[in-house]
């Protein structure tokens, strides 16, 4: 890590630390005012947040750790069914649904982590793929349980009842967009509080030179593990976030080419910025959204956009700005 | 000296072109929004793209062909119609989220989707959700309009049961009673072989058989085991591509010589796309382009015909049948709201133009089935004409193929 970065991490200017977060809640929180008056909907909006979730988990682990994985879609679907079989077989509950979609992600994630964690570059990428695609053929062969390839119907997410207050994100769309937005602060949130802890700092010491790591005595095998497995349960709560978004599962949420685009929205946004995998995934969701519309080729758009990007800005749309607003 | 190629684009210049791409974007709506009236929004979810994408190209052309006729004669209740075509890429989720989008940022006041069974069903969850009428046009599984039906979903093509209760008794009449299937492994390959396997044990028949993934390539492994197993006729239940990789395979084996080729649906789309020897068996068609006599059959032939140099289908007829549908629906309804539609479409009795068939055709009224004939016969290579590749030997009600309601499972209740 060169002494300019390491300065930038440990002393940015107070003042400059606190205004992107602000310039993001504040469009956040305002979305639903604004969203129609651009031609969008709140079902897209709670779309951007789910997907940005998923690139910032997966950007814990690839920005923030320096580890690739090409197989993050595994935990997200693995959300997306855990949240979608407990309401279709257990509870009407959706803070449960939600609880047990992020346990069966993040799980599986710390479980397989151990065995992955001690492998490196591309070997590290082959084997998330390997587990990944493990669970997309369970998906895709136990119709009975799954619903195989024709997906999980018939469940849908419920009211959130506290005591005599009942918040009807069932029906309402701007209200179930709030929930999405609380669940993504609380995550955003613990994942802010984690990176500016000691041990944040110890993964991006991981990230800059493991072998220098090693000699300072850190357990780099253990920390990618950790990493591996926090970043698990983030992207487990949005799979978990996605299924109640649709109230449908398909065995495509478990898919590697999904990997590849969280991938692709991380690398896209600045995997360096804390905030860069969320602008990737806005740019990729609105891109399809609109794009997909005039034409089936809109992923070709996609990645020209990708390649301008790593061309022209190497750090991500983010990192962009950044660099300009560093000493 | 670095030799220069391209014009150096800069990073300025590169987000200065973006911007005024963007601004092009925002501004070009208000230009379009000061048109006089607000047409009626249509959105049409089909597979454009993979192994089911000749099918969805002619629905959508057979659905574009009736808005433009509509539009000509005065439109909807006065309004034109506008169709908003989504590919949902063969992809189940891809297609809830298109539907999603349609009805959420377009205000869609229909949906048509899809020929893939599985998107079609998914699809039928989110517009009873959002309580948007739904016209399936060409998606086969029999719980849409059967256990899982829906006061919002009308069907236009035949269900997976009527399809093969048609034409069981012909192939066990014609070349045995002991068959081998190749089924894709989803909605409409399971409800399909289900179908089969009833009618086929029903006359004491015996079966072997492989489900596999909608999107299969190689087939060299099913198909040895078909050898093996000797079947006096194959039934090949994919559909699309996978079912003419299927059949190109199957010739490629010479197998052919050994066991006769049927099942449900070979489309006129597949049947042109596959060898000569593979133009063989005995099939049931849904709809067909050569009926003498029928009114208005040969102006709808003609019309796709200009429009898109392609022999009509029967998918063109759904998507056709479908729009029409929904004017009919509406027109009777005097009325874009969904119950009032779903109420006026119920037992209505299509007119000869849009039927294009003989016999009465209608929306069943205990589970949203249209009730059309069922056309069986046999398909060979060209006989003149390059799309004359089937015989129809007969044309069997619908509603004798397809049961009734209270066997098909349909409890149809209606929002309070």
């Amino acid at each position: 890590m060169s002494t300019t970065t390491i300065e930038t991490v440990l002393k940015a200017p107070t003042e400059r630390r606190w205004l992107p977060a602000a310039i993001v809640w504040v469009v956040l929180l305002s979305a639903p005012l604004w969203l129609p008056l651009v031609g969008g909907y709140t079902a897209l909006a709670s779309h951007v947040l789910v997907m940005g979730l998923v690139a910032m988990a997966l950007n814990f682990l690839l920005g923030f750790t320096g580890v690739m994985s090409f197989g993050h879609a595994a935990y997200f679907g693995l959300g997306v069914y855990g949240a979608g079989l407990t309401l279709r077989y257990i509870s009407n509950s959706t803070l449960l649904a939600l609880l047990f979609g992020i346990l069966l992600g993040g799980l599986v994630g710390t479980v397989l982590g151990a065995l992955i964690a001690r492998r490196r570059g591309v070997y590290f990428a082959m084997v998330t793929i390997a587990f990944g695609q493990i669970f997309y053929y369970i998906a895709y062969s136990w119709n009975s349980f799954t619903g195989g390839y024709d997906g999980l119907r018939g469940f849908s997410r419920q009211p959130l009842h506290f005591g005599p207050l009942v918040i009807d994100i069932q029906n309402n769309g701007t209200l179930f967009y709030y929930f999405v937005l609380a669940v993504f602060a609380i995550c955003i949130g613990l994942m802010a509080f984690l990176l500016a802890s000691p041990f944040g700092r110890t993964l991006i010491a991981v990230r800059e030179n493991q072998r220098r790591a090693r000699f300072l005595g850190i357990a780099v095998d253990r920390h990618i593990w950790l990493s591996f497995s926090i970043s698990c349960y983030f992207a487990a709560a949005a799979g978990a976030l996605y299924a109640l978004l649709n109230n449908f599962a398909d065995p495509m949420s478990l898919h590697y080419s999904l990997s590849g685009e969280i991938v692709i929205m991380a690398v896209m946004g600045g995997m360096r910025s804390f905030w860069g995998p969320l602008v990737g995934a806005a740019v990729f969701v609105i891109l399809q959204d609109y794009i997909s519309s005039m034409t089936e080729n809109w992923m070709s758009c996609i990645g020209l956009l990708f390649v301008l990007v790593v061309m022209f800005f190497p750090r991500g749309l983010l990192g962009v700005l950044q660099r300009r607003g560093s000493p | 000296m670095a030799y220069r190629i391209l014009p150096a684009i800069g990073r300025r210049t590169l987000i200065k072109g973006g911007a005024a791409l963007g601004a092009l974007q925002v501004a070009s709506p208000y230009i379009i929004s000061a048109r006089g009236e607000v047409p009626i929004k249509l959105g049409f979810i089909d597979p454009i793209t993979g192994v089911l994408s000749a099918l969805a190209a002619s629905e959508v052309e057979g659905a574009k062909l009736a808005v433009a006729n509509i539009n000509a004669s005065g439109g909807v209740l006065g309004r034109q119609l506008e169709l908003l075509v989504e590919d949902s890429a063969n992809d189940v989720g891809t297609g809830v989220q298109k539907a999603r989008k349609l009805i959420d940022r377009d205000k869609v006041d229909g949906i048509f989707a899809d020929v893939n069974s599985a998107i079609a069903y998914a699809i039928a969850g989110v517009t009873s959700e959002k309580g948007v009428f739904h016209i399936v046009p060409g998606g086969h599984t029999d719980p849409i309009t059967g256990k899982d039906c829906k006061w919002n979903v009308f069907r236009i093509c035949n269900t997976t049961t009527m399809d093969s209760a048609a034409i069981s008794a012909t192939l066990v009449k014609k070349f045995g009673k002991r068959w081998f299937f190749i089924t894709p492994d989803y909605a409409y390959g399971q409800t399909l072989q289900e179908g089969f396997v009833k009618q086929l044990t029903a006359m004491g028949g015996t079966y072997e058989g492989d489900k596999l993934p909608i999107n299969t390539v190689d087939f060299s492994a099913t198909l040895i085991k078909a050898k093996a197993y000797k079947p006096d006729v194959l039934l090949n239940n994919m559909g699309g591509l996978a079912q003419i990789n299927c059949m190109k395979q199957f010739t490629q084996f010479g197998m052919q010589k050994d066991m006769a080729l049927g099942g449900a649906l070979f489309e006129l789309e597949s049947i042109t796309s596959v060898p000569p020897e593979a133009q063989t068996g005995w099939w049931t068609m849904e709809w067909w382009w050569n009926q003498p006599g029928v009114p208005h059959v040969a102006e709808f032939v003609a019309g796709i015909k200009k429009a898109t140099n392609k022999p009509a289908s029967a998918r063109h007829w759904f998507g056709y049948v479908g729009v029409h549908s929904f004017k009919l629906a509406a027109e009777a309804a005097k009325s874009l709201e969904g119950i009032k539609m779903a109420r006026a479409l119920e037992g209505l009795v299509l007119p000869p133009e849009v039927a294009l068939q003989p016999g009465k055709v209608f929306f069943r009224t205990g589970d949203h089935q249209l009730m059309p004939s069922i056309f069986t016969g046999e398909a060979h290579p060209p006989k003149g004409d390059p799309a004359n590749v089937f015989t129809i030997a007969e044309a069997i009600a619908g509603e004798t193929a397809g049961g009734t309601v209270a066997e098909n499972g349909c409890k149809m209740t209606y929002p309070a």
